[in-house]
């Protein structure tokens, strides 16, 4: 404590003024002149009068007045409760607030607070505490990890940033968030940077590293007991609820029941933690059918959700030859078997022969054709038809290409003849698909017995994604209406060479999928998920909290395409080009069950480091002292009001 | 302010006018069929000798005794119609008293009073006396008639200041009343007007007698509002202007027992003076004063 503290809290000590000059009033009313003063009794009460204060409350309310102007005096060097950076030498500090908005946070913190009102509160209380020169960076730990505001001195900016924060139901990417946050501080010149963490650590691991991180508000990370649903799907009559619990103890005695149906039967939850599965009858009648937990835990939001209008699984197409795709061992094609793993969800639907009418694509999103021999002018019509309504359909050419039948081609993929060169050493040129991922390294050095020559082929207006190292395409895409139609230059078969076995395959695959979904939609999403829609649809979405903003965004191919992203779980109304659709966003089952983890060791060495700051209370002080004195100076004229009063009425009497 | 000054803004002659045409009104109607009195003044037949005192009538000195003893007497004359008022004022300290929100001192009040009812006196052909007890400046009046007259009491009014402890010098009560009893004869008006507070022991008595022998007496006893409510609050302190009383008390707790004591010594002074034949008028000085002289005149007969 300095001189100045010191001398400042001295202040204080003229409380003792006030009370002396009460105490030398007290036993000594006013002397007055009365003349019948002989007639006057004495009362006893004057004894109890001289042994009271004379006005206790005037007299708190000018102590508590010299306390708040000695305090004032003491700031900005008074220790304050409230959460404050500490600074070695004065110096200026750079810090990454990470707050985390996924769905747990929206949980009651063990005080009653919302954990994220708690975090945003402890956010605010930090930035107010920053300091002209201080560097600050705003992370959000919501997936995906997002930069709300990059490293900055405008403390403006980081208020308005912080403000605009809200509440989502997110899943946790706590990992990367960090690794973000360490990012955008590491280039600042300060010497001091600082990681906060704000978050209920519920989900993804914590990183060692520099800078060390701090959680200022370890009672974020209180386990809690919660059972949430986190996906409803439409079965025939039937309803499948997936819930999820954190502990046997949260689903004791819950069941799920369908809102509004009376006459449904509450069907229990299993007394344990983790995912379950539960089926409900479903009334036909209902309309846009909910389902809910009954009982009541910590987080409420989570305990209702909206039935998904009709299957949500994505419909895949997939036609490929049974004798030539499968491997020795046996078994669906390894087409078929890729998709299997990378959607487990997926609906998988072989067919011989490519549809002759629109209407069969009903409910599937993609098509997978594998070493076509050509198709024919009905099935060209139906799969342009699909196409344009959104769909995605590849073509992986093989050496059946040279063996088109007469009338059929290769439309809409491509226009004219392809040849297929037999060559056995053809590479992809890697650095032409390197936007694929570290993934499209795993092509070189392939062992193919040739591959399609799209060299001389009309493209149809397509683009060439990826080209052999010898220089054909060897992966080209076409847009046709709302949809997409890729063409691989080879076959999936493992006959025709090891293409299939590499893990670009793989990526390939799941690029074909991720497509897919872009284009329809899914029925049912996770919250924070983006929904993507074709550049040129007209596209609005009312959700549970009104409109949701649709923007247009860059793609990793480089074209552009429009995007929202809903962050709340609960029904969604998606018209695109006035055509609507029902969808569903749930919250993560993870995000349910995952249980905070302590924090790491270096977390507490920083909480350890990071002392007590201290605080400038000066204004709610000033405040303080201004009520005070309007207090004080209120009660003297209620006094003496009440006094007039009083002898006006003894008069009357 | 002073009581001097109190009372010099305190009197308000206009205020009285419709009480003066009154009074005059009445004493016409009274005077009409003559009354005899025991008043000494110009007359036919000899009633004795005196002291000259100032304000005496200069046709009335024995010249002869003058001569042969050197001492001032006057000749006095029963006369059939006249009568006298002997006023008596209260000036010792306590009547110097003025509360908040009074519009004046008690004896501001009591001077007001005292000389209306000496112009409604010599209004209607009476003589008038003045005395006092306590007080300093104080001129005594001897008994005198006529517009003159009513000019020297006023002058007098103004010209005494409230002082002296009577708490415990009834000899100097004593030789007021005394002096009244001189000036008042059988048949005249004696009108006291003090607050009755802080008067020594046997003032009671001594006050009364002055209602024996034939005289009418009326006591006007004069209290400010504040002695009158007691409208105080809180702890007080209180001291008595005469004496050495002071008590130290709570003002709600006291309230009550003090207008009871006030009550029962009212009630006391009433009693005593209407065994003796006289009466006793309470007064407030924040009261019309108009209102409280006819008071005075209600309680001696309504006529002078």
């Amino acid at each position: 404590m300095s001189f100045l503290v010191a001398a400042a809290l001295g202040v204080g000590l003229f409380i003792a003024i006030p009370v002396a000059a009460h105490l030398l009033r007290r036993g000594r009313a006013k002397e007055r002149e009365f003349p019948p003063t002989a007639l006057v009794p004495a009362a006893r009460s004057v004894a109890r009068e001289r042994a009271t204060l004379e006005d206790r409350v005037l007299l708190a309310i000018r102590a508590l007045l010299i306390a708040c102007l000695a305090v004032i005096g003491a700031t900005p060097f008074v220790q304050c409760s409230r959460l404050s950076l500490g600074r070695n030498a004065g110096a200026s500090v750079a810090f990454a607030l990470v707050v985390d908005d996924s769905h747990s946070m929206r949980a009651k913190a063990a005080d009653g607070t919302v954990r994220f009102e708690r975090a945003m509160r402890a956010a605010r209380e930090l930035l107010a505490s920053a300091r002209e020169g201080d560097a600050i960076a705003i992370v959000l730990a919501g997936k995906p990890a997002r930069l709300a505001l990059a490293a900055t001195t405008d403390l403006n900016a980081a208020r308005r940033a912080l403000s605009d924060l809200s509440e989502s139901d997110r899943s946790t990417d706590l990992e990367s968030a960090v690794s973000l946050a360490r990012t955008s501080i590491a280039s600042v010149p300060h010497h001091d940077k600082r990681v906060v963490l704000l978050s209920d650590l519920a989900g993804g691991a914590l990183s060692e590293g520099q800078p060390a991180l701090w959680t200022p508000v370890p009672e974020l990370a209180t386990p809690l007991e919660n059972c949430g649903i986190f996906g409803a799907e439409r079965r025939g009559r039937r309803i499948a609820a997936h819930v999820a619990c954190t502990s046997p103890a949260a689903a004791a005695g819950r069941a799920v029941t369908i809102v509004g149906d009376k006459s449904g039967t509450p069907v229990p939850l299993s007394p344990r933690a983790g995912v379950q599965e539960l089926g409900l009858d479903l009334d036909p009648k209902l309309e846009h059918p909910e389902v809910e937990l009954t009982g009541g835990d910590s987080l409420k939001s989570d305990d209702r959700c909206p039935l998904a209008a009709e299957s949500a699984a994505l419909g895949v197409l997939v036609a490929a030859d049974l004798s030539n795709s499968s491997a020795k061992t046996g078994g669906p094609p390894v087409i078929e078997q890729a998709v299997g793993a990378l959607e487990a969800s997926a609906a998988l639907h072989p067919i011989a022969v490519l549809p002759d009418d629109v209407n069969e694509y009903r409910n599937n999103a993609l098509l997978l054709l594998d070493d076509p021999g050509g198709i024919t002018p009905e099935a060209r019509g139906a799969l342009t038809g699909f196409v344009e309504r959104g769909g995605v359909a590849v073509a992986f050419l093989g050496p059946r290409v040279d063996q088109t039948p007469l009338g059929a081609t290769l439309e809409p993929f491509l226009h004219g003849a392809v040849h297929w060169d037999a060559k056995d050493n053809s590479d992809v040129n890697t650095a032409s698909l390197a936007w694929l991922g570290p993934e499209a390294g795993s092509l070189q050095d392939l062992k193919l017995q040739g591959h399609a020559d799209l060299s001389t082929t009309d493209l149809l207006g397509g683009r060439i994604l990826a080209t052999f190292a010898d220089g054909p395409p060897f992966l080209t895409k076409r847009e046709l209406g709302r949809g997409t139609l890729f063409t691989v230059a080879l076959p999936t078969s493992v006959e025709h060479g090891n293409f299939p076995l590499r893990p670009a395959f793989l990526a390939l695959l799941d690029f074909f999928l991720d497509e897919a979904r872009t284009h329809r939609g899914a029925a049912q999403s996770v919250a924070g998920n983006d929904w993507t829609f074709p550049l040129g649809a007209n596209v609005t979405i009312e959700g549970p909290r009104g409109s949701l903003a649709v923007q247009e965004r860059a793609r990793a191919s480089g074209s552009a395409q429009k995007a929202a992203t809903p962050t709340i779980a609960g029904r969604y109304t998606v018209r695109l080009d006035d055509r609507p659709e029902e969808r569903v966003v749930t919250v993560d089952a993870a995000e349910i069950t995952t249980l905070p983890q302590k924090p790491p060791e270096n977390a507490a060495q920083a909480r350890a480091n990071a002392h007590p700051g201290s605080v400038d209370a000066s204004p709610e002080l000033g405040f303080l002292a201004l009520a005070l004195l309007a207090l004080e100076l209120g009660v003297r004229v209620f006094r003496r009001v009440t006094r007039e009063r009083g002898a006006a009425a003894a008069v009357v009497r | 302010m002073t009581a001097v000054s109190a009372l010099r803004q305190g009197l308000d002659w206009g205020k009285l006018a419709p009480l003066r045409l009154r009074a005059k009104t009445v004493a016409d109607g009274v005077y009409a069929g003559g009354h005899r009195s025991r008043r000494r003044g110009a007359g036919i037949e000899f009633g004795g000798q005196r002291s000259y005192v100032p304000g005496d009538d200069l046709r009335f000195i024995d010249r002869h005794a003058l001569l042969r003893h050197g001492t001032l007497l006057v000749r006095q004359f029963e006369t059939e119609t006249d009568r006298t008022l002997c006023l008596l004022v209260d000036a010792s300290l306590s009547m110097s008293y003025r509360g908040e929100g009074a519009p004046g001192a008690k004896y501001a009040y009591a001077a007001l009073i005292a000389a209306a009812l000496c112009k409604i006196a010599v209004g209607a052909g009476d003589r008038v006396s003045l005395d006092w007890f306590g007080g300093e400046r104080t001129v005594e009046l001897a008994t005198a008639g006529g517009r003159e007259a009513f000019e020297r009491v006023v002058g007098a009014l103004e010209t005494a200041q409230p002082s002296a402890d009577l708490k415990s010098d009834l000899p100097a009560l004593e030789r007021a009343v005394a002096r009244v009893e001189r000036r008042a004869g059988r048949g005249s008006t004696v009108v006291v007007l003090s607050d009755l507070l802080d008067l020594p022991v046997g003032a009671e008595l001594a006050i009364a007698t002055l209602g024996s022998r034939g005289k009418t007496l009326s006591v006007a006893r004069v209290l400010d509002p504040t002695e009158l409510t007691f409208p105080f609050s809180g702890p007080l302190h209180l001291r008595a202007l005469e004496g050495e009383a002071r008590v130290e008390t709570d003002a709600a707790a006291a309230r009550p027992q003090y207008l009871a004591a006030l009550a029962a010594q009212t009630e006391r002074w009433s009693e005593l003076l209407l065994s003796r034949g006289g009466s006793l008028v309470s007064l407030n000085t924040a009261e019309d004063p108009v209102k409280a002289v006819r008071q005075v005149l209600d309680s001696v007969g309504g006529v002078l």
